[in-house]
């Protein structure tokens, strides 16, 4: 019988605990200084930006901030989204330039020129309303192992790396299962324009050594020294010169440029509290800015931000390449299935 | 009469399985169906089945369709030929370290696919330890083995992770067959090969094709492995296909499309599992008595046979685990220095010393890894239990529950994830419960695969005795069909816990990153560049679940006497 009586108590339990985490944890009190952020949930995270710059916002302003871990950036649009009906969220954080096109299109977001705006520099603006506000930048770039590269052996571009030399020294990354893996795509797309990048595809298919589906995987063959070049950020250096003291592994800068990722915040139409999230969104613009740069290991986008010195072996690239928002949305799906039909072959 | 005690039979024990269907429902079926009924509604809102039908019938879906298929198929090959040899020494033969043997070919299982890949990069791969030894050997410039990177690599991969599965269901099978037919056919003079051929295999055939198809869809869900060991985009399957649609180019739609072509498939295949374990459990009923008594090895010729057998195994599983294992001890003392030998993750690790970077949150992570996949352990044996008490009986309704129960095996992880997003955006709660609750649902398929063949083989009579002596049904279900169940229940219950433990895809999915578990900090070190520490943690996994293994495999010993 206890046996019975058990299995009746431990399952009452499981289903109180999960009635009880079920209950909605939100509900805006309209009097108190109190603003809800969605964020990606690398943002929100321990290893994130956000669990140091928010109690520092708090303090600073006394404004209480809720941040909210709301999926990739992508399901974080589609929840902010859903919830049209009724808003929750003041300002969104992490919307990239890929996703830009969506993000207008879903009519969610309010223009607001802070004046923070004049310390960033204009290649990284979204559109001329600022419904979308840069905070942080980064360039896909190769990176490459010092001991196995000579200086006679260092390419210079893209098209260096369809070359013979090179043959199964190259790690790629798939852009249907990462987003790096997509810079790189766009990337090719930037150089070569839309008739001539799936010709480098095709010469590199053969020169590669793997095309891993994900960035760590890629990265990790990389340093167990399966190949001595990997698709990555023009930033990976930094972790090597903070954490292991070494500068063995360097970035490639390309002369045709690199593809440039931009992250941005943004103020929800419906918030009930617009003056303190201008407020916040200011706060990511200045004095939050190094700390989301060393956390996501990207640029912060306020020129006036001091980086510390192991970013000198971050290169910044002469040329930052960008495809227009609408563009991306509305050709992605085509290239994605081209290019995949070109490399299955 | 006879009806009616039927009535009152399914009555109670039904009733004792309904809240575990109710959690299957609430937290694998609900958010299945929410995903993919996105598949017959267009992004206006209209229903139709014209995204359904495109799918279906378009060349390039077919492919990959057949590309996984085929790979799976080929893969499944290689798993029977390694595994089956395997199978025949473990059943028919006694040494020392058996148990050990089943319990480490047990733990690529549950390692996350991210450290095996690691593990075979490190073993096999061009600057790996094979190659690097057989350069210095004869001396060569470069590097011999050209393993990964391949197809072959795929088929090597996957066999690592299968090879066991048909090892140890097998042969846990053949132990139990009953002896008479093989004494019978040799008392009528039929030499040790054609009693095999004409009685053995043909009696070890369903159970062989039961394995089978549990392997065979492992490998048509696999993902990681595929594109990173086998090169790129070339082989691209139905899984690849519903991770773009759904996160690169969010196509709801196509995904869920896509996911219910896989779907089918999958469910053919569990509908062929069930059906063929049900006839092999039925075949074979509870044998104490005649049990085939096992031999020593004996002779030079197989001594030497087995003998080869395991160097080649011990190689394929243990140099990618015993990689990973040293690869933990190793750090690099100084500037870009070569590596040495090092405690310092496991320093860090139990908190010795301050932890830098992720590596400072790993101790809490294995304490709360530690918890979770003993709550979920704790939690799967009653849920495991009373849903067999469901599914022992034959009849329409307990296959379709059972194929209920085996489902989230056979759904793949992207939609899982998808479904779980749906959710928990929905209740607003991401918290350890939903983790706990997730690899429940996760572990129940596996708990259930222990426990409903043991309940199957509890023969009638003894219930029949049961209740001519008065007893109802809860007390013939607690007094006797449980404390049977015990051994079985247990195995279950520790498969759950080292399933736990090495979750990461659901759990990365569902949490909002707040949650530390073993795997989560290990793709966060990887993610951040250090290696030996993930090893460490690696290692740690390693180490747990071949203990928890061992556990079982005694636990099953002291069983069967």
């Amino acid at each position: 019988m206890n046996k019975h009586h058990f299995v009746c108590v431990v399952l009452a339990l499981v289903f109180a605990c999960a009635s009880i985490s079920a209950q909605p944890s939100q509900e805006v009190k309209p009097e108190t200084r109190e603003i809800t952020v969605y964020a990606y949930d690398a943002f929100c995270g321990d290893w994130g930006p956000g669990p140091s710059i928010v109690p520092e916002f708090e303090k600073k302003t006394g404004i209480k901030v809720n941040l909210v871990s709301a999926g990739d950036a992508g399901q974080m649009l589609t929840k902010a989204e859903s919830e049209k009906a009724a808003p929750i969220a003041d300002v969104v954080i992490g919307i990239s330039n890929e996703m830009a096109g969506k993000a207008y299109e879903s009519d969610l977001f309010a223009s607001y020129a802070s004046p923070m705006l004049t310390d960033i520099p204009s290649f990284l603006h979204f559109d001329e309303q600022n419904r979308l506000l840069p905070f942080d930048y980064g360039n896909f770039a190769f990176v490459y192992d010092t001991e196995k590269i000579k200086d006679d052996m260092i390419p210079h571009s893209l098209a260096d790396l369809t070359l013979p030399k090179y043959k199964n020294k190259v790690i790629l990354i798939d852009p249907r299962t990462s987003s790096v893996g997509l810079g790189l795509l766009l990337w090719t797309i930037e150089v070569y324009g839309e008739d001539n990048y799936l010709s480098w595809w095709k010469s590199m298919k053969d020169n590669a050594l793997t095309i891993a589906e994900g960035w760590s995987s890629a990265y990790g063959l990389f340093t167990e020294g399966e190949a001595p070049i990997v698709l990555s950020y023009t930033t990976s250096p930094v972790y090597h010169v903070t954490y292991e003291n070494t500068t063995r592994y360097q970035t490639l800068l390309f002369d045709e440029g690199h593809d440039t990722t931009v992250e941005a915040v943004a103020l929800m139409k419906s918030s009930k509290h617009p003056e303190l999230a201008k407020q916040f969104i200011d706060f990511i613009l200045s004095d939050a800015q190094l700390k989301i740069a060393l956390s996501n290991s990207m640029y912060p986008a306020n020129s006036k931000t001091e980086l510390p010195a192991a970013f000198q072996y971050a290169p910044k690239t002469e040329k930052n390449l960008t495809l227009d928002a609408k563009t991306i949305e509305k050709n992605l799906d085509r290239w994605l299935t081209e290019w995949e039909q070109v490399m299955s072959k | 009469m006879g009806t009616k005690k039927e009535n009152i039979k399914t009555k109670t024990l039904g009733w004792l399985s309904i809240p575990a269907f109710v959690l299957l429902f609430l937290l694998f079926l609900i958010p299945l169906c929410l995903t993919l009924s996105n598949a017959v509604y267009s992004a206006e809102g209209g229903f139709s089945f014209s995204s359904l039908f495109s799918t279906f019938t378009s060349p390039y879906t077919l492919h990959v369709l057949g590309f996984t298929l085929y790979q799976a198929l080929l893969s499944t090959l290689a798993s029977v030929l390694v595994g089956l040899p395997g199978a025949y020494i473990l059943a028919n033969y006694n040494f020392t370290g058996k148990r050990l043997v089943k319990a480490v070919s047990t733990v690529p299982f549950v390692l996350p696919s991210i450290l095996v890949v690691l593990g075979f990069v490190i073993f096999y791969g061009n600057n790996g330890i094979l190659n690097r030894f057989l350069m210095k050997l004869f001396n060569l410039s470069n590097p011999p083995l050209h393993i990964l990177y391949s197809f072959k690599a795929i088929i090597l991969a996957h066999a690592f992770f299968n090879f066991p599965i048909i090892m140890n269901l097998v042969s846990t099978y053949w132990e139990h067959m009953d002896y008479h037919c093989e004494q019978a056919a040799q008392t009528l003079g039929a030499d040790s090969w054609r009693t095999f051929w004409n009685i053995t295999f043909p009696r070890l055939l369903p159970s062989i094709l039961s394995a089978c198809t549990l392997v065979f869809l492992f490998c048509y869900n696999s993902f990681a492995i595929i594109m990173v060991l086998g090169g790129g985009p070339q082989f691209t399957t139905m899984e690849v296909e519903i991770y773009r649609r759904a996160r690169v180019s969010m196509d709801n739609q196509a995904a869920a499309t896509i996911s219910i072509m896989s779907l089918l498939v999958t469910c053919l295949l569990l509908v062929l599992y069930t059906h063929l374990q049900k006839a092999s459990v039925q075949r074979e009923q509870f044998t104490s008595g005649n049990i085939k008594s096992k031999k020593t090895v004996q002779g030079f010729w197989s001594k030497f046979l087995i003998f080869l057998y395991s160097i080649v195994c011990a190689l394929f599983v243990l140099g990618p685990l015993t990689s990973v294992i040293v690869r933990s001890f190793m750090a690099s003392s100084s500037r870009s220095g070569a590596l040495q030998f090092s405690l310092k993750w496991y320093r860090q690790l139990f908190g010795l010393v301050k932890g830098t970077g992720n590596m400072g949150s790993a101790l809490s992570a294995l304490q709360h890894s530690m918890a979770i996949a003993l709550l979920v352990a704790l939690i799967s044996i009653p849920t495991s239990l009373t849903l067999a008490t469901a599914l022992k009986r034959k009849g329409f309704w307990s296959s379709a529950l059972e194929l209920l129960g085996m489902l989230p095996m056979a759904v793949s992880s992207v939609v899982i994830g998808l479904g779980y997003y749906l959710i928990s955006s929905r209740i607003h709660s991401s918290g350890y419960i939903m983790v706990v609750l997730a690899h429940l649902i996760i572990a129940i398929p596996f708990a259930l695969r222990s426990v409903v063949p043991e309940y199957r083989k509890i023969p009638p009579n003894y219930l029949q005795a049961a209740h001519t002596l008065g007893a109802d049904e809860l007390r013939i279900f607690l007094t006797i069909e449980a404390p049977l169940l015990k051994n079985s229940l247990l195995t279950g219950a520790m498969f759950a816990f080292a399933l736990s433990l090495g979750e990461l895809n659901a759990t990365l999915t569902l949490s909002n990153s707040n949650i530390v578990t073993l795997p989560v900090i290990m793709y966060q070190l990887i993610g951040s560049y250090n290696y030996q520490g993930a090893c460490a943690l690696g290692t740690i996994l390693i180490v747990i679940s071949v203990t928890v293994f061992l556990l079982s495999e005694y636990l099953k010993g002291k069983e069967n006497g």
